[in-house]
């Protein structure tokens, strides 16, 4: 019985195993019931007793040689045939990635939401109301009658039935006050606006905008001012902002909100076209006749109306000078908007 | 209006600082739109209610209610009503004043010096001739337009009147003779016009350098009257602009002496009576005011004595009786001040609006989005999650758009609420469908070159209807997507996937998931509207509860043709969005039994024109109760005999609630299934595939 011939063929056949499937057949042929050892130990008892016990170590130690070394080469075959498979599987993730690409929401949109979030904090319902409404309600009721100067910072579209596309979004105002529902009233209507004007860069004959009413009984100036000073601020930050007083035909006072210029901080600079300000919000306790146009005492109730340009605020925040642009369909634009440029633009 | 800093300081006190003092303008209401530093020049946007800001002197008084120095003014000659130079006679009470007075000159007269013309200079207004420059600056600094007539060129006496229907007259710097708007105020001799009261004087009565007598207007006119002239005739003059918001009355000689005054320095003279008719009084307007009332209003300390400075500083007089204060309104301010809200304005301008205290009121309590609100924004992440962008399309578009959609005049999309006055011809017809902007707006992103395109929008359709409340139109809240290309560019590694009536499918499908209502596409509805405007063969009806609510599929290919789309084949989806408000019915949720279900798959082959979804329709209807659901999960087509096939793989789940459910038990099912869609599609070709 050669044990060293044995240990011999073992290795030589290990050797020669390059993959798992080779080294699980070494290992079969040299550990298995048939194998070399396993014949040599059943072997044991023809071997002359007093030789017996060494033979008998010299197998276990061949034995356990064998199972050590296969051990070690199936770990070893193994991270060879790990590393190959990793080499082989290798991706060039400059790639583009693959999931399904979100779209957006419009930046307008966007606006108005976290107009609305901030207004709902304060109890204000989102309403809507018709875009062809009639004079009444988008001028006369409000205080704007026919040949008023007024009328004429509203170009407006005039359409068949003597009815308008509405001018601004008063005109919800305007109808809820004449549903006469009960106090407080805490309102925001925001949607398209019409004028007509020519069309240019800067000018649109449809933008959009975002009122609201808030009704009660004895709110006052100082109540006005701390609203839109809550409103500017949260929609805005803690830059500084002032007030000014305004002309709108359907509030009395009236009132401009101001926001000092992000890069001057009100001194005027060349970004600002040496304003220094950049108008937020127009506002003002609502006028007493339109309170009583539509049948409450002026006497009794008080009322803030405020407007924001959503259109002029999407613009400002999206870093976009042609407010044109927002309205011209233009995926490339509202892509742009939305996410920052792939891989290899500069 | 365009205004010096130095011209200014003649009137009122103002910081040396341009900065400073275009704050103090924005403090006070007046925006600024452009400031010439180095000039000390003004480019100023006036209050539209506020005629009285249009000169000098009302800007003074404004700024000297904000800080309380003292105005002051140039000199003027006081003329007084008297025997009239020249007969007059008025006809009608919407001219509450009007005065003339005699100016003559023996010499040949200067020109006013470059001190007096300052004002015009800043404003840009060219010197014409002493008197018309006289007339101009009176304007600009009393805020009372005047106009010069050559008395040598009236005959008869001077009328102010209505004017009567086909009049014509020639107005300065017009080329010809034009029609008056019958019933505008017009200044009149026994032979002519002339001027249009308000707005602008007459080619034939105007002064020249050669004049030598001139009867000098002065006068104050209905602001409505003034501007429906003005604006008939296109006709806008400073004049005009400062009658149409009101005038100050007590200023009609005020003005003339200013233009005597300036006049009798360079070779006129008058008497210095001056005839006046017009039944004008000053009505001395007022308004009750409590002081506690106002300090309550603005949340500032206030007395009596106080709002009596504030409100002498504009002008207003008050008087205190028995605890109420009684403001009398000046003439110049009764256009505007009205109410007691009025007077706190002006006490509050007066302290300054940043000046006054901020007090946020307090509130029991936040708002909730509405349901609507909600579902939209459901609806929204469906579609952004899908790779679609939100736009804005316009209310109203062109009859070219119109034409594009090839429908003919008894067509449901023919019809428009149209617009009647739109500057632009593309803004005729209210819009009474999204398909046409949709296809618009996609073919200018075909030719940006921009793939894939997907948008959506919500948005709102008028509707021509006599029955409706307005009597014109109903408005339809919807919403509308439309895609093209290949709608996963990204995905590089697989076959490229096109936009497709599938798409809107699924997304119907999931929109209907998500809010938990049962949208259902189904058979196209020939009655909806844009039916002739999608591919026949390729389109379905959104329905819910049985009533369309949608639509959606290819866009016709005559339409795309009509765009210039030549390889595009856009899809459409339009949703009321009134039915995606619907209260939430589909049951989310049914406990599963904690056995397997059996499942199964069968293949048919279909010809054209039988749909799948009528295949699996069958299948439920006739399967068993425990026949649980069914499902496509593949296709391929093939031929057979020159018939092309579709061979559809339908996946069958069988409940198997209590566990017992038995194999043989399942496919006798399945043979049962095989055998009813045989014998009902069979002789349409439908077959078993093996």
């Amino acid at each position: 019985m050669n044990v060293d011939a044995l240990l011999q063929q073992f290795r030589t056949d290990l050797e020669a195993a390059a993959d798992p499937a080779a080294v699980e057949e070494v290992r079969r042929t040299h550990t298995g019931k048939k194998s070399p050892i396993k014949t040599s130990f059943k072997e044991l008892r023809n071997v002359a007793p007093e030789d017996r016990t060494s033979v008998a170590a010299a197998l276990n130690s061949a034995s356990e040689t064998i199972t050590a070394e296969l051990e070690m080469a199936t770990k070893s075959i193994a991270a060879r045939a790990l590393a190959a498979q990793l080499n082989a599987e290798w991706e060039d993730l400059s790639m583009p990635g693959q999931a399904t690409r979100r779209g957006a929401r419009h930046p307008l949109t966007v606006v108005e939401n976290r107009c609305m979030t901030v207004l709902r904090r304060l109890g204000f319902d989102l309403v809507d109301g018709p875009e062809i409404d009639t004079a009444y309600y988008n001028f006369d009721a409000l205080n704007i009658p026919e040949h008023h100067p007024a009328r004429d910072m509203q170009d407006t579209f005039w359409v068949t039935g003597g009815l308008l596309l509405r001018s601004h979004t008063t005109t919800v105002q305007a109808r809820v006050l004449a549903s006469k529902p009960s106090l407080p009233i805490r309102i925001a209507s925001a949607g398209r606006v019409y004028r007509n004007e020519a069309v240019d860069a800067t000018h649109l004959a449809m933008f959009h905008q975002l009122e609201g009413l808030w009704v009660d009984r004895g709110l006052t100036f100082a109540n006005l001012k701390g609203l839109l000073s809550f409103i500017a601020k949260s929609l805005y930050g803690e830059g500084r902002i002032r007030f000014k007083p305004k002309f709108y035909p359907y509030t009395e006072p009236s009132v401009g909100v101001d926001l000092a210029c992000a890069l001057c901080d009100g001194e005027g600079c060349e970004a600002c076209h040496g304003a220094g300000w950049v108008t937020i919000l127009g506002a003002g306790m609502v006028h007493p006749k339109v309170f009583k146009e539509f049948g409450y005492d002026p006497d009794e109730v008080s009322g803030i109306a405020f407007g924001l340009g959503t259109t002029r605020m999407a613009a400002q925040w999206a870093g976009v000078s042609k407010v044109k642009s927002l309205y011209d369909q233009e995926l490339a634009v509202l892509h742009d908007l939305h996410r920052p440029p792939a891989g290899g633009s500069k | 209006m365009k205004i010096s800093t130095s011209v200014l300081r003649r009137f009122v006190e103002v910081p040396d600082d341009g900065r400073t003092l275009r704050n103090l303008f924005d403090d006070i209401g007046v925006e600024v739109k452009r400031h010439d530093i180095e000039r000390g020049l003004f480019t100023l946007e006036l209050l539209a209610n506020r005629g009285d800001h249009h000169c000098y002197i009302g800007l003074a008084r404004e700024i000297s209610g904000r800080t309380g120095t003292a105005t002051c003014g140039p000199e003027y000659a006081t003329l007084t009503s008297g025997d009239s130079p020249h007969p007059l006679v008025i006809e009608t009470d919407l001219c509450s004043q009007y005065s003339i007075t005699l100016l003559e000159r023996n010499g040949p007269g200067t020109d006013l010096s470059a001190d007096e013309l300052a004002p015009l200079d800043a404003a840009e207004i060219h010197s014409v001739s002493p008197a018309v420059d006289a007339t101009n600056l009176a304007n600009l600094e009393f805020g009372q337009p005047t106009h010069c007539f050559d008395a040598d060129t009236i005959v008869g006496p001077i009328t102010i009147r209505r004017s009567r229907d086909g009049e014509r007259a020639w107005p300065l710097f017009a080329e010809e003779r034009v029609e008056v708007p019958a019933g505008s105020i017009v200044i009149a001799d026994d032979e002519k016009i002339l001027a249009i009261a308000g707005v602008i004087g007459c080619e034939e009565s105007k002064a020249t350098k050669d004049t030598t007598r001139i009867l000098l207007e002065s006068a104050a006119f209905d602001p409505i009257a003034v501007r429906k002239a003005s604006r008939a005739l296109h006709i806008h003059t400073d004049s005009s602009a400062r009658f149409e918001r009101g005038s100050d009355v007590s200023q009609v000689l005020v003005g003339a002496g200013r233009v005597v005054h300036l006049l009798q320095g360079h070779g006129w003279s008058s008497s210095m009576i001056s005839g006046v008719v017009g039944s004008w009084t000053d009505e001395q307007r007022t308004i009750a005011l409590h002081t506690e009332a106002a300090a309550t209003f603005l949340d500032h300390p206030l007395d009596t004595a106080e709002i009596c400075d504030r409100l002498g500083r504009y002008g207003f007089k008050v008087a205190e009786s028995g605890g109420v204060l009684s403001v009398t309104v000046p003439p110049h301010r009764v256009w505007d001040v009205e109410f007691t809200a009025d007077l706190y304005e002006e006490i509050a301008k007066s302290i300054g609006y940043n000046d006054t205290a901020t007090n946020l009121p307090p509130v029991d309590m936040g708002a909730l989005p509405s349901a609507g609100d909600n579902a939209k924004a459901e609806v929204e992440d469906v579609l952004i999650g899908a790779g679609f962008y939100e736009v804005f399309t316009n209310g109203f578009h062109g009859t070219a758009l119109r034409e594009k959609l090839g429908v003919s005049e008894d067509h449901a999309l023919w019809n428009h609420v149209q617009t009647t006055n739109a500057l632009d011809r593309g803004y005729g017809l209210v819009k009474n469908n999204a398909l046409a902007q949709a296809v618009e707006a996609l073919a200018c992103n075909v030719r940006a070159q921009t793939s894939p395109i997907q948008m959506y929008e919500w948005t709102r359709t008028f509707h021509p209807d006599a029955t409706a409340a307005n009597k014109v139109c109903t408005e339809r809240h919807l919403l509308w997507a439309i895609a093209d290309g290949n709608i996963e560019p990204n995905r590089w590694a697989d076959k490229p996937r096109h936009a497709s009536a599938w798409l809107f499918k699924g997304i119907v499908e999931e929109i209907g998931t998500t809010l938990g209502i049962p949208l259902l596409v189904g058979p196209a509805d020939a009655h909806h509207p844009l039916s002739d405007c999608l591919h026949p063969g390729r389109q379905a009806a959104v329905t819910l509860g049985g009533k369309t609510v949608g639509v959606l599929g290819e866009v016709h290919p005559g339409i795309a043709k009509a765009f210039k789309l030549k390889r595009s084949r856009p899809v459409y989806l339009e949703l009321d969005r009134n039915a995606l408000e619907a209260a939430p019915t589909v049951k989310r949720y049914a406990e599963r039994s904690m056995h397997q279900p059996i499942m199964r798959s069968l293949a048919f082959s279909l010809p054209p024109r039988v749909a799948a979804g009528d295949v699996v329709n069958l299948m439920m209807n006739k399967g068993p109760e425990w026949l649980e659901q069914v499902d496509i999960v593949d296709l391929f087509a093939h031929d057979d005999s020159g018939t092309p096939m579709r061979a559809v793989t339908f996946s069958l789940r069988y409940g198997n609630e209590n566990g017992d459910r038995s194999a043989d038990s399942v496919n006798q099912a399945s043979e049962a299934l095989i055998a009813a869609i045989e014998s009902a599609l069979g002789p349409k070709g439908v077959k078993l595939r093996a």
